[in-house]
């Protein structure tokens, strides 16, 4: 004992030593981070000059983004090709004409306008005949302005994250060593009272053997204390009484157990995509039944394809939060499909996007979304829960018998406008006048209902 | 009167075997082994306590470790670009063409899993016969070959190409033939391919040659009209119908055809308006047409021709040498049909099964006297449906042999196994340098050839039929070819160098140079509907211009009556044996016999007794050529000196299923004045062998119960309800069960027993649409087949023109046992109002919806099998194994590709439950959610049940009894419905309607 104790002593001094220079140098390391993110900071801010078209660049911006964004990019070629430097290359007429009326230049037989309607598969760029002489220059000169920005921004933002990513790393290797040397020294200290105590109690032992009486009386304290227990052992009832009370919790948390048996309320599965529900149909609120195109006609709601994906993402790119490259989420699709971004094409090589299935009703049962979506007009929430909400989807509802049942007693058939309920509801009102209408009134509760 | 006849099922049933008193008992065939576990060494064995103590431990062990599993992680891949057609879980309907007749083919996710008629098809209306729905199983057929073959190794099809331009080209340089051996082609464009590949390599031959030939018909109507052409039956045109041995509602020519005209004679709406076709049936089989006959006489082989020059006499009023027929009953058949076919002139038809030229030329003497040219049958719009000249084959034997023919192609045909010369054809074959096949497996042809290049199965294949003069179809595929194929016009394409290889630009170019140019109807809208139909053509009178040659026919006859007379038919699955390889066909039950599994020697037990041959004794059937071992089976009805075999069976290079299924018998077929005779003289032994056959009859009882009602047609007419048991007013009821409500739907069917040949089309369609396991023919011994629905199958004597009413009167009466009368009967779940099924389940599994249908819950049903004891149809099937995930069924369903035919709409059931007929409730929830959807009231007509739509005879009726203007509920209202065992008061939903039989004047 003695010979470990002197042992953890003796290797406390270094190893308290090492964690001092430790912190100084996570410190040092800070300290010199600081300067290159200053510098950045004032180098974004000096180039803004430049001679653009005479124009209003910010009453630009909101006309660019209403009328042009959804086709062009500043620095990035989308539908159409990327923007800046445009002032360069035409003449403000010549752009004037073209946006204006770019079929009637294409027509005239202006070399440029035909090349560039060539180069873009002949899709052709809807006129602007609304847009007056003024917008077009305040468009451009937007343009102008942030044609200039963007490389610029783009470069000193990418040093700056390059720099701070490489003493991200080396600060958090530090930070984390330092962490393990504070733990160890903690744990020393710990161990080092421990064989303190120890050692203490061992001279006290050697001391008790003269105090023996004083033991016998403390152990005659202990037996008076168990007394009653004993006592109450011995009596029937009671010991007859609480174990039925066991038996009953416990036997009521087995119960309660069994029936959540294969219960998967909650499952979050890691999927193929970080897809992001609270972003699509939250933030984005795209309507649910534009991707589950099936929900209203099949009994299947299905996962969509990825062309439907590709209605947006063939420019949605999430660009601007990942520094100008394409979000790499958003690149698995352009994978799975061999689409390339820069070229526009699809290639052969695709390969299917496995997702992992969340919501898995066993195969005995029937379950038809059009059921419940189209004719019954339930919202999808009523089931999958605040899927507007989720970063992640996760199963809502636990899918159990009980659950359907419920739901079917509780609901009331949405019978109004729907011929077919006319002459079902009629008979049914025949015989049980005033009721409510569920499912279950009409025989939703019926195994072969579900069960076939 | 009503009818008291007796019922059986079974000669099983007549005797009273004790075996069968003793499986009457009992619902399953073997009863479970309790007594057995409990005396034997089951409980009073004595388990070591180690023993015990370590199947405890392991027990436990086992039962953690299976605990631990977590829920399997389930991908859900969509489309990467979904075609716009498809969503999942909604099935897609293609128009498309199975022999010559219209159909839809209904998909899923790209996959076809069901075929149904095309209700628009104008031959068959809609219905399909039981090879057509079973059609889609062959799609998924793993025993078809995965890609092209060159002397049985796997070969790319670029060198499949080069190796067959170059044997092609050398067979041409060497001034040889290059002959394609194919069935009949009525394809516009393969024969617009074929003229193709001719243009390139002239030495082409094309021969047509059919298993089943029926070029007698061909050369009799040539000789007897000047037109080489098979012609247009209309049994519906016809009042009275005779028959020679033609099983033209089984396997004749064109059998969906000819049932729905039959029964379009016979159903309610013709009996509503008193009137009745009379059908007399002459044959030495007991087919499935002589079964429906109203008046059947068994006469040998030998005498069909000596009965048909007495018709002839008859009604020529002539007299004709050889018309002499030694047996009585017969003769005064003949005579009396002579009178109603002159009373009926005009809508008279006298039909032959027979191959050979004179009898057909009698056959068309006697229509002609008749008046049936023009009106029954139709000379100007014939049939195209077969056209093969035996002929053509036997010369094209004699070139091979002379090594004259330099390349050979076989195109849907098998001559190595049914043709009867396949011996000599074998041999022949060697001569020639190049064989290709395009057959899907290496079947007995096929495994000859140098080349076998796989063509499509006609699912995943562009294409076109012509069945009927003006009658043309489309074929589309519905399915990505599944293995690595190509189709055989494609091939012939390749071969012939032909620009644009795209088949379905050759289609449509050849479809748009003469049939849409002449209709002047675009190829989309035709490409929907699949059809064209031109208006009839009308012709002339035909005048017979042959000769009845009474001598050929007596010779021909008389060569016959030699030793035991064998009659080769085709089995109404099976066929031809083309699709013998497929499961749901083979466990079919054979309308009559109910044999599954196998072909058999089929002899009439009087006749049997006499050769000393017991039931199911092993047999061996020779001629100084060929033999054949095969069990016997009892077959009442059958002539006494005949023996009748199905071909189609004894396949050995079909696949997993059909290999080794019965005995091949084509080599009996013989040949006379170059036609082929499905008739021989043999010599039968017994073997000493016993093979117990697959039947299905046999396994269930109605102990004497009234279950099958009859009248006559005579009296029918005097009072509509005769015989149905319907006097007015009903007896009073009391019930112990409370009443339930129907206040939406009432589902309920009405099955006409008059419309509903036997045919069991209905049996296959459930199959499919179900996902009913094919379960062996072992299985199948053990009682434990598992067709929800079955077509009960009831014998009567029937002596003298009189019936046996009373038990006694059996014994005696059993006469020959050729005189029996069969009806029909489909059973499948009666949907009882008062189920007794649902009173004994202790676990509630089976219990009554509020829309009329007894519902089966699979997952909560235990197998205590109380509700089959239970139910007096005997219509609840056990799963005695997993047919679905089972090794020993992997031929049969259970494989990956023939998995892809289920039906996703409903489960496969597991080991160890119930099923039964479920009202192919996946329809109607399917059909209801239609209506609901498109906010409307469900029309009649929205839901039909699977077995309905295959009916080609309409003879199931399904709908809502609710709806009083339901054309089932007007069916059920009809005085001849009746319920099977009303009087225990269970009130099923199935009604049936009274078997009429038109006895004739003479008769009634």
């Amino acid at each position: 004992m003695r010979n470990f104790s002197s042992h953890f002593r003796s290797l406390l001094k270094p190893l308290a030593l090492a964690g001092i220079i430790a912190i100084s140098a996570v410190n040092f390391s800070f300290g010199q981070e600081a300067a290159p993110a200053d510098s950045s900071a004032t180098a974004s801010t000096a180039p803004s000059a430049g001679g653009g078209p005479a124009g209003d660049a910010a009453a630009g911006e909101a006309l660019f983004k209403s009328n042009c964004g959804a086709c062009h990019a500043i620095d990035k070629r989308v539908l159409g090709p990327a923007l800046a430097g445009i002032n360069q290359k035409q003449s403000n007429e010549w752009l004037h004409k073209w946006i204006k009326n770019s079929q009637g230049l294409i027509a005239s037989g202006d070399k440029d306008a035909v090349a560039i309607f060539e180069e873009f598969n002949k899709m052709a760029m809807p006129a602007f005949p609304q847009l007056s002489d003024a917008d077009i220059d305040n468009i451009l000169a937007y343009v102008e302005e942030a044609g200039a920005k963007k490389p610029e921004a783009a470069t000193a933002a990418g040093g700056a994250t390059a720099a701070a990513e490489d003493t991200g790393v080396s600060s958090f290797m530090i930070i984390g060593l330092v962490a393990v040397v504070l733990i160890a020294f903690l744990v020393i200290v710990v161990l080092n009272r421990v064989i303190g105590t120890l050692e203490r109690l061992l001279v006290t032992k050697e001391a008790e053997q003269n105090v023996y009486v004083e033991d016998e009386e403390a152990e005659a304290e202990e037996k008076d204390r168990f007394r009653v227990v004993k006592q109450l052992a011995k009596n029937k009832k009671f010991v007859f009484f609480v174990v039925l009370a066991l038996l009953i919790t416990l036997g009521s948390f087995g119960y309660m157990d069994m029936w959540n048996t294969g219960v998967q309320t909650g499952y979050q599965p890691v999927q193929p995509i970080k897809f992001s529900h609270q972003l699509h149909a939250g933030t984005n609120q795209i309507d649910c039944q534009y991707c589950h195109s099936g929900a209203w006609k099949s009994k299947n709601a299905t996962i969509p394809s990825l062309n439907i994906c590709m209605n947006c993402h063939k420019y949605v790119q999430a660009t601007d939060k990942y520094n100008g490259e394409i979000s790499p989420e958003i690149q698995k699709i352009y994978t799975a499909l061999d689409y390339n971004p820069e070229t526009q094409k699809y290639g052969n090589n695709t390969r299917p996007i496995e997702w992992v299935r969340i919501h898995n009703l066993p195969d005995l049962a029937y379950f038809n979304h059009s059921q419940h979506v189209s004719v019954a007009g339930i919202e999808c929430q009523k089931c999958h829960g605040p899927i507007q909400e989720m970063e992640e989807v996760y199963q809502y509802s636990p899918l159990t018998m009980k659950w359907c049942i419920n739901c079917h007693k509780e609901t009331e058939v949405n019978s109004k406008g729907n011929a077919y309920y006319d002459k079902v509801i009629a008979a049914h009102d025949s015989i049980k006048k005033g009721e409510k209408v569920t499912a279950a009134v009409l025989g939703g509760l019926e195994c072969g209902k579900c069960h076939y | 009167m009503e009818s008291t006849k007796k019922y059986w099922k079974g000669l099983e049933e007549v005797n009273n075997t004790p075996e069968f008193a003793e499986h009457a008992k009992n619902e399953f065939a073997e009863p479970i082994p309790v007594d057995e576990l409990l005396q034997g060494s089951g409980l009073n064995s004595v388990a070591p306590r180690r023993d015990f103590l370590k199947a405890m431990g392991f027990g436990l062990g086992a039962v953690s470790l299976a605990a631990c599993n977590v829920a399997p992680v389930q991908k859900s891949i969509p489309y990467l670009v979904k075609p716009e057609e498809v969503t999942p879980g909604v099935p897609n309907y293609y128009a498309s063409s199975y022999k010559g007749g219209a159909i839809i083919v209904k998909t899923r996710e790209g996959r076809p899993i069901k075929i149904e008629g095309n209700p628009a098809c104008p031959i068959n209306r809609g219905g399909t016969d039981s090879q057509a729905q079973a059609s889609v199983l062959d799609l998924y057929d793993n025993s078809k070959l995965k890609g092209p073959l060159k002397g049985g190794a796997e070969y790319s099809w670029d060198d499949v190409d080069t190796y067959v331009k170059r044997g092609l080209a050398k067979a041409q340089a060497a001034g040889k033939t290059i002959a394609l051996v194919s069935s009949t082609i009525n394809s516009p464009s393969t024969k617009a391919v074929i003229a193709e590949f001719s243009t390139q390599y002239p030495a082409t031959k094309h021969v047509t040659y059919d298993a089943i030939s029926y070029s007698g018909i061909i050369k009799a109507n040539e000789q007897s009209f000047g037109k080489a052409v098979l012609p247009q039956y209309r049994f519906d045109k016809a009042n009275v119908i005779v028959s020679f041995g033609a099983d033209f509602l089984g396997s004749w020519i064109s059998p969906t055809q000819f049932s729905t005209q039959y029964a379009s004679n016979r159903n309610i709406a013709s009996l509503n308006n008193k009137k009745m076709s009379r059908h007399i049936q002459f044959e030495s089989g007991l087919s499935l047409t002589g079964s429906n006959a109203d008046s059947r006489v068994a006469i040998k082989l030998s005498e069909e021709g000596p009965a048909l020059l007495s018709l002839y006499a008859e009604v020529s009023g002539a007299s004709v040498s050889g018309a002499s027929l030694n047996n009585q009953p017969a003769n005064a058949a003949i005579k009396l049909a002579a009178k109603e076919l002159l009373a009926a002139k005009g809508a008279a038809l006298v039909v032959s099964g027979s191959n050979s030229v004179a009898v057909q030329t009698t056959v068309n003497a006697i229509n002609s006297l008749l008046g049936s040219y023009g009106n029954t049958i139709d000379l100007d719009n014939p049939s195209y449906q077969y056209a093969g000249k035996d002929e053509d084959f036997t010369l094209l034997l004699t070139d091979m042999n002379a090594g004259r023919v330099g390349a050979v192609m076989f195109l849907d045909a098998n001559p190595a196994y049914s043709h009867p010369l396949a011996k000599e054809f074998t041999e022949a074959l060697k001569k020639v340098d190049l064989s290709i096949s395009f057959a899907d497996r290496p079947d007995e042809t096929a495994s000859l050839c140098k080349v076998i290049a796989p063509n499509h199965h006609y699912l995943e294949a562009w294409g076109d039929e012509n069945a009927l003069e003006g009658y043309y179809t489309l074929v589309q595929p519905t399915i990505n070819p599944i293995f690595n194929t190509r189709q055989a016009e494609v091939s012939l394409l390749t071969w012939a160098n032909y620009p644009n290889q795209d088949y379905y630009a050759f289609v449509r170019s050849n479809w748009e140079k003469t049939v849409l140019a002449a209709t002047g109807k675009k190829w989309d809208d035709v490409l929907q509907s699949g059809i064209i139909s031109l208006p009839a053509k009308t012709g002339g009178a035909y005048a017979f211009t042959g000769s009845v040659d009474a001598g050929t026919v007596a010779k021909e006859s008389a060569a016959l009556a030699k030793d035991i007379e064998l009659h080769i038919y085709q089995s109404v699955s099976i066929g031809s044996g083309a699709q013998a390889n497929n499961p749901l066909l083979q466990e079919v039950p054979d309308p009559v016999s109910k044999v599954t599994w196998d072909n058999y020697a089929a002899i009439n037990p009087k006749f049997a007794e006499s050769l000393g041959l017991k039931q199911f004794d092993v047999v061996a059937i020779k001629t100084d050529k060929y033999s054949v071992e095969l069990p016997v089976l009892h077959q009442p009805g059958q002539a006494q000196g005949t023996i009748s075999v199905a071909v189609g069976y004894g396949r050995t290079k079909s696949g997993k299923v059909g290999d080794g299924v019965g005995k091949n018998v084509y080599p009996f077929i013989t040949y006379t004045q170059g036609n082929a005779h499905f008739a021989n003289t043999v010599t039968v032994s017994n073997t000493g062998g016993y093979e117990e056959l697959a039947q299905t009859q046999t396994h269930h009882t109605i102990e004497g119960r009234n279950v099958i009602r009859e009248t006559t047609f005579a009296d029918y007419k005097k009072d509509p309800a005769h015989g149905s048991g319907n006097h007015g007013e009903k007896h009073p009821t009391y019930d112990l069960w409370n009443k339930y409500d129907q206040p939406g739907h009432n589902w309920v069917m009405a099955i006409d027993l008059n419309a509903c040949t036997g045919c069991g089309a209905c049996i296959v369609a459930c199959n499919v649409e179900n996902n009913v396991p094919v379960v062996g023919k072992d299985e199948v011994r053990r009682r434990r087949e598992m067709h929800w629905l079955r077509i009960d199958r009831y014998y009567t004597f029937n002596e003298e023109g009189k019936a046996i009413t009373e038990e006694h009167e059996l014994e005696g009466t059993k006469g020959n046992m050729e005189n029996v009368s069969v009806v029909h009967q489909p059973m499948l779940c009666q949907h009882c109002e008062h189920a007794p099924c649902e009173t004994v389940c202790p676990v509630l599994a089976t219990v009554h919806s509020t829309e009329g249908l007894n519902h089966m819950a699979y997952n909560r049903c235990v197998g205590t099998r109380y509700c089959a004891n239970n139910c007096p149809y005997k219509v609840r099937r056990f799963n005695w194994f997993n047919y679905w995930n089972d090794s020993r069924f992997d031929n049969y369903l259970n494989n990956e590709f023939t998995q892809l035919v289920l039906n996703p709409d409903v489960t496969t059931r597991f080991r160890g439950v119930m099923e039964k007929c479920s009202m192919c409730i996946q329809r109607i929830q399917a059909g209801k959610l239609e209506a609901k959807m498109e906010k409307r009231a469900l029309v009649d007509g929205d839901i039909k049940m699977a077995c309905q739509q295959a009916c080609a005879s309409n003879a199931i009726i399904f709908g809502d009894a609710n709806d009083p203007n339901s054309e089932v509920s007007k069916a059920l209202k009809n005085e001849r419905t009746y319920y099977v065992l009303e009087e225990l008061n269970v009130q099923p939903g199935v009604g049936y309607m009274t078997k009429v039989t038109n006895t004739g004047s003479q008769e009634a």
